[in-house]
């Protein structure tokens, strides 16, 4: 018992892990957060299951075609919901843009693909030890998502020149790196680990419109916990949240489990704003 | 010298303009009372959602337009106004007028715990931290089956007669929405509404001014909470029966996108914008598996092009620059009525005693001494990165510092947070000005008297004449303040429009309003042309001879010398001299300081 | 303007009329100023007078809202901070800014951003010719450096940029005299190279032991254009610093 509360919560976590990669991700070039990054999993989820359940495509072209549907509606966030509103951040519009352009894809989903949860493929057809694919796939992308990812800020120019420009934007620009086509390229970044999240976690969680608004805000937490731009944390914050929620899943039912999630949140950001791995908020004055 | 010879007092005073200013509402009030004549039962249930919705979203248009606060899940507290007054008819037999009161101060309550985070996080944090509310609003409302029904929800509430009739209930939510029109606009006018849009537009310096930030924010929260859960047990009337599928998403985006298209801080707008809002999915009945797309493109237009909203995109258009002019000179006399405190005792001295501050491994302020007297000028300068902003800001409360004191007299300012400290008479300006752009000259200058408002937020809601008369005093004393600042003849223009050297004196003004004992100025002539950089000594100039004790930071090494009583040299967070202009001007450690030697 | 100009003499940097400022603040109304080819030139002036305003906006960092800049022949006035650099308008920002969580090298490979990958770290080993103790560093984290060497880091940026007109605001600001005189050495070798610098500088002194002119700006206005080794110079700094010895009822500056 234990041990299944273990494994489906590992699972769940790497998902909710990944998407905090792409709120990092996104912030770390435009220090905006994005209400789209939990849509990015849905949108996965959802077009792996048709291109591949539905349209009987190859896993070979699926994928990829899945992946682009995810970049391409990173790449419209940047340009749209983005962009325009960076000129006063102060006034934090991005919030707001962000989440209408949530909604509108999250609404067009529940028309196009129904509001049904459907089932999403089995990809592989390997369940090793008896573990079932729906569980080790989502940690094993995890796990190279953040490997990758790793090594993409360490070891390449664009990696460095994006934590460049989210450690000074102002001396990055004053530097000459161009800021703008690192933020579309960290966009497009981003838009392929979300939508990877949702590919990879569609079996657990399903192709369903809804889970856009659920991944959004449990793959928010995972951020809160471990810091923002921390994808370590991002990770640790994730499976704490999935297996806490297994357990509040066993212990007071499934329809408390959001009520749980929710009070860890708040605790978390009474007890530490900036998380575990974050750093200290600036002077005020 | 007549200083308010030539100034009127706004015109809001005189019954006339009173009557055209009430006409609009006045007739929309009419046509509003009139409209079961014109329309069958199903548009009158409309226009009572109207008013239900209008109800909430008139206490969201205090936090989201005022206070600045991104609440987007405030359909949670309509779900609690609905499910407390449902639970209460149905569960206890409670009866419905009674419910419709405790329904609202349950949404008053979890008003007040929402408003909490907010003191907290900010920005995307709180939007979303407001959206998990709603979610495990609805989700309790879904689960704890034995209580709210679960999934098949309950009845809603039954009104006793007259209003148990559709024509009976309309008026009753006619009342309700008038009732919250009535309050909004007293807040919005007085005191608070101003305080709020400091606090959504500047809170650093609104605590600067006494604005008791948190405090505020949680009486609105508290207040709107309140007017949610009215709206929510009005709604559950309305519906009949209520599950919780009714409280989507879409209604708190809806809610939101009322308040930002009918423009922050305005209260026809928003009104408007909830009446076309209401009306659409009717209008629009066969897209109605479109209406969420709709609101978030709708949501999308607004804040891409429109983001002050319908008004201010109005008010940009048709209000231009009232006056051309610049800056009159200013007539100092008129100083002395706006500061003169009737109550007042002798004026305390400032007394900064071995103040240190590290930040990190630097030393910002490395043990200074310096004593602002009563009466006289206190210059302060020195080079780059000495600690001259810093020690203001330590003098503020903004920093504590790790080692020393602070005395105001003989009270020690330890632990006193900012707000406590304008209190006590310490006005300061900042090196950039801190106006609120969105309201006028005047509303600004007033701002600096807001602690000396006695009127508490229930009782300036009710609009009682008191407030008024409260209202109107400080109004004449702000007027007399820019009188003395030379900046009268733009009273009523936006803040923003204003040039950047205006808007310094306004700041000055704002202190003057205060009625200080000690003002600190942070490089109050950066950027003024000579003949200003001449008004604003004479102003400081007379301040001191009235008694006030300044602390001047400046660049200007000219003015300083010209004007202070003292002189103080920081470098490197040390006092590197003191003593009067001459003796500073010629010290050779001075002037090595300076020139890096 | 002269239809046609030697191009042995036309100036490196032109600026004319700028005005600049943030937001409603207008802290420059139409200066004008010019840097030949190969010069050092000090700007000096009182905290608060807008030198670091000025090179910002010669630069593009901030918005002109009125003027012209011109650049090694061309009108660099609407370009961006980016395309000015690639030009060899090369800006330095006051505050050390290097990125502390990357190592040295990055920091200088990241100056080299535009440049072909195969070349990259020839740029980098010219910077550090310049500055061994820089190079001894290389795999250390930046924000492991002391506040002299991230300094001397950051002008490793901009010389890997190979700038034609380098612009150092504040170098000197926290440094210990040796390292000043290195920076000071190495803005001399820049020289030897052909390149111009705009050196604005606290530590007057020393600017004007190393500068060939000298700009005095006060109160957002160039007072006084005039070659560093000059006599009067000393005289006018002093007064712009502090304000003349002699009280005096409230004139315009």
């Amino acid at each position: 018992m234990i041990l299944s509360i273990l494994i489906a919560g590992v699972a769940v976590g790497s998902i909710y892990a990944m998407i905090g990669i792409c709120y990092n991700v996104m912030y770390s070039t435009s220090k905006v957060l994005s209400f789209t990054s939990g849509q990015l999993g849905m949108l996965g989820a959802v077009f792996g299951a048709w291109l591949i359940g539905d349209l009987q495509w190859p896993i070979w072209i699926g994928f990829p075609a899945a992946m682009l549907v995810g970049v391409v509606f990173s790449m419209i966030t940047e340009f749209i919901a983005v962009r325009p509103v960076l000129k006063n951040l102060d006034q934090h519009l991005y919030v707001l843009s962000t989440l209408a352009l949530a909604l509108m894809v999250q609404t067009a989903a529940a028309i196009w693909w129904g509001t049904e949860p459907r089932p999403f493929p089995t990809l592989v057809g390997l369940s090793p030890a008896g573990l079932a694919e729906k569980y080790w796939l989502p940690v094993l992308v995890c796990v190279l998502t953040m490997v990758s990812v790793d090594l993409f800020y360490r070891k390449t120019l664009w990696g460095r020149a994006f934590t460049a420009i989210s450690e000074d934007a102002d001396a990055a620009l004053a530097l000459g790196i161009p800021e703008r086509r690192m933020r579309v390229i960290s966009y497009v970044l981003a838009g392929f680990v979300g939508a990877l999240a949702g590919f990879a976690g569609g079996q657990l969680l399903f192709a369903f419109f809804a889970i856009g608004a659920l991944l959004t805000f449990y793959g928010f937490i995972p951020i809160a916990i471990g810091g923002i731009g921390s994808n370590r944390g991002a990770l640790v914050g994730g499976l704490t949240v999935g297996i806490l929620q297994q357990i509040a899943n066993y212990v007071v039912g499934g329809v408390f489990v959001g009520v749980v999630t929710f009070a860890l949140f708040i605790i978390v950001l009474v007890l530490m704003p900036q998380g575990l791995f974050g750093s200290t908020v600036a002077r005020r004055v | 010298m007549t200083a308010l010879s030539n100034v009127e007092i706004p015109p809001q005073a005189t019954p006339w303009r009173l009557a055209t200013r009430l006409a609009p509402a006045a007739a929309a009030l009419a046509a509003a009372g009139l409209l079961p004549g014109v329309v069958d039962n199903y548009w009158m249930q409309i226009a009572a959602l109207a008013c239900i919705y209008w109800v909430l979203i008139a206490g969201l248009n205090l936090i989201v337009g005022y206070a600045g606060q991104l609440a987007i899940g405030f359909v949670g507290l309509l779900a609690i106004g609905a499910y407390t007054a449902a639970i209460l008819c149905e569960k206890l037999g409670v009866p419905a007028l009674a419910a419709l009161v405790v329904a609202g101060c349950s949404g008053a309550f979890f008003g007040f715990l929402i408003g909490l985070p907010s003191l907290r996080l900010k920005n995307f944090y709180f939007a979303m931290t407001t959206l998990g509310f709603a979610t495990i609003v609805t989700q309790i409302a879904l689960g704890w089956g034995s209580l709210t029904g679960g999934g098949i929800g309950l009845p809603g509430p039954v009104f006793p007669p007259p209003f148990d009739t559709p024509l009976g209930f309309y008026y009753l939510a006619l009342a309700m929405a008038v009732l919250a029109t009535y309050v909004l606009r007293n807040i919005a006018i007085s005191n608070f509404g101003r305080g709020l849009v400091a606090v959504r537009d500047a809170d650093v310096a609104a605590e600067a001014m006494g604005v008791p930030v948190v405090r505020l924010k949680l009486v609105t929260f508290t207040f709107s909470g309140g007017l949610a859960g009215l709206a929510g047990a009005l709604y559950a009337a309305r519906q009949t029966y209520i599950t919780p599928d009714a409280f989507t998403f879409d209604l708190s985006v809806m809610f939101f996108i009322a308040v930002l298209i009918g423009g922050r801080g305005r209260i026809v707008g928003p009104m408007v914008a909830t009446a076309v809002l209401t009306l659409l999915p009717e209008i629009a009945a066969p897209l109605v598996a479109w209406s969420s797309f709709a609101y978030g493109l709708l949501l999308l237009l607004v804040v891409l092009l429109l983001p002050g909203g319908m008004a201010e995109y109005i008010d940009r258009i048709f209000k231009k620059r009232t006056v051309a002019a610049r800056i009159t000179s200013p007539k100092v006399a008129a100083i002395a009525g706006v500061i003169a405190r009737p109550d007042a005792g002798p004026a305390s001295p400032v007394r900064v005693k071995g103040v240190a501050l590290a930040f990190g491994g630097v030393r910002a302020l490395d043990g200074v001494d310096l004593r602002v007297e009563p009466g006289t000028i206190h210059g302060l300068i020195g080079p780059n990165g000495s600690g001259k902003t810093t020690l203001l800001n330590v003098i503020s409360g903004y920093y504590a510092p790790n080692d020393g004191t602070i005395r105001l007299g003989e009270e020690d300012m330890a632990g006193l947070p900012v707000q406590s400290r304008s209190r006590l008479g310490i006005a300061r300006t900042f090196q950039t000005p801190r106006v609120l752009g969105n309201l006028s000259v005047l509303d600004n200058a007033m701002l600096g008297a807001y602690s000396h408002f006695e009127s508490s937020f229930p009782l300036t809601a009710l609009g009682l004449p008191r407030t008024r008369r409260e209202d109107h005093a400080i109004r004449e004393r702000a007027l007399q303040a820019l009188t003395a600042v030379g900046l009268a003849h733009c009273a009523q223009s936006r803040a923003d429009q204003l040039q950047h050297t205006e808007q310094r004196f306004l700041e000055i003004a704002r202190c003057l309003v205060m009625q200080p004992q000690i003002l600190l100025l942070d490089e109050p002539a950066a950027g003024l042309a000579a003949d200003e950089i001449d008004n604003l000594a004479s102003l400081i100039t007379k301040l001191s001879t009235l008694g006030v004790g300044v602390l001047l930071i400046e660049h200007h090494t000219d003015l300083v010398f010209q004007i202070s009583h003292h002189v103080t040299v920081l470098n490197l967070g040390k006092v590197l001299a003191s003593g009067t202009p001459a003796e500073v001007r010629s010290n050779k450690e001075v002037i090595h300081a300076y020139l890096g030697t | 303007m002269p239809t046609s100009v030697p191009e042995a003499n036309r100036p490196l940097l032109a600026v004319s009329q700028l005005a600049t400022g943030y937001g409603p603040l207008r802290v420059i109304e139409s200066l004008d100023m010019s840097i030949e080819s190969g010069e050092i030139v000090a700007l000096v002036g009182p905290n608060g007078a807008g030198k670091s305003t000025l090179v910002k906006a010669i630069s593009s960092l901030i918005a002109k809202s009125s003027g012209t800049v011109t650049f090694d022949g061309g009108d660099v006035t609407g370009l961006s901070p980016r395309e000015c650099g690639k030009r060899g308008l090369v800006h330095v920002l006051e505050g050390h800014r290097v990125f502390a969580p990357l190592t040295v090298e990055e920091n200088l490979l990241l100056a080299a951003f535009d440049v072909p990958a195969a070349q990259r770290m020839e740029r980098v080993e010219e910077a550090y010719s310049f500055f061994p103790d820089i190079a001894r560093k290389r795999h250390d984290k930046a924000g492991a450096l002391s506040g002299g060497q991230q300094q001397m880091l950051a002008v490793g940026q901009g010389i890997v940029r190979r700038p034609k007109l380098l612009i150092l605001d504040e170098p000197s600001a926290g440094l210990a005299p040796v390292l000043i005189d290195r920076v000071l050495e190495v803005v001399k070798s820049l020289r030897a190279k052909g390149a111009a610098i705009l050196l604005i500088e606290q530590a007057v002194e020393k600017a004007l032991s190393v500068a060939d002119r000298v700009y005095v700006m006060v109160h957002g206005k160039l007072v006084l254009d005039t070659d560093a080794r000059s006599a009067s110079a000393h005289g006018v700094l002093e007064a712009a610093y502090l304000g003349s010895t002699t009280t005096h009822q409230a004139t315009s500056s």
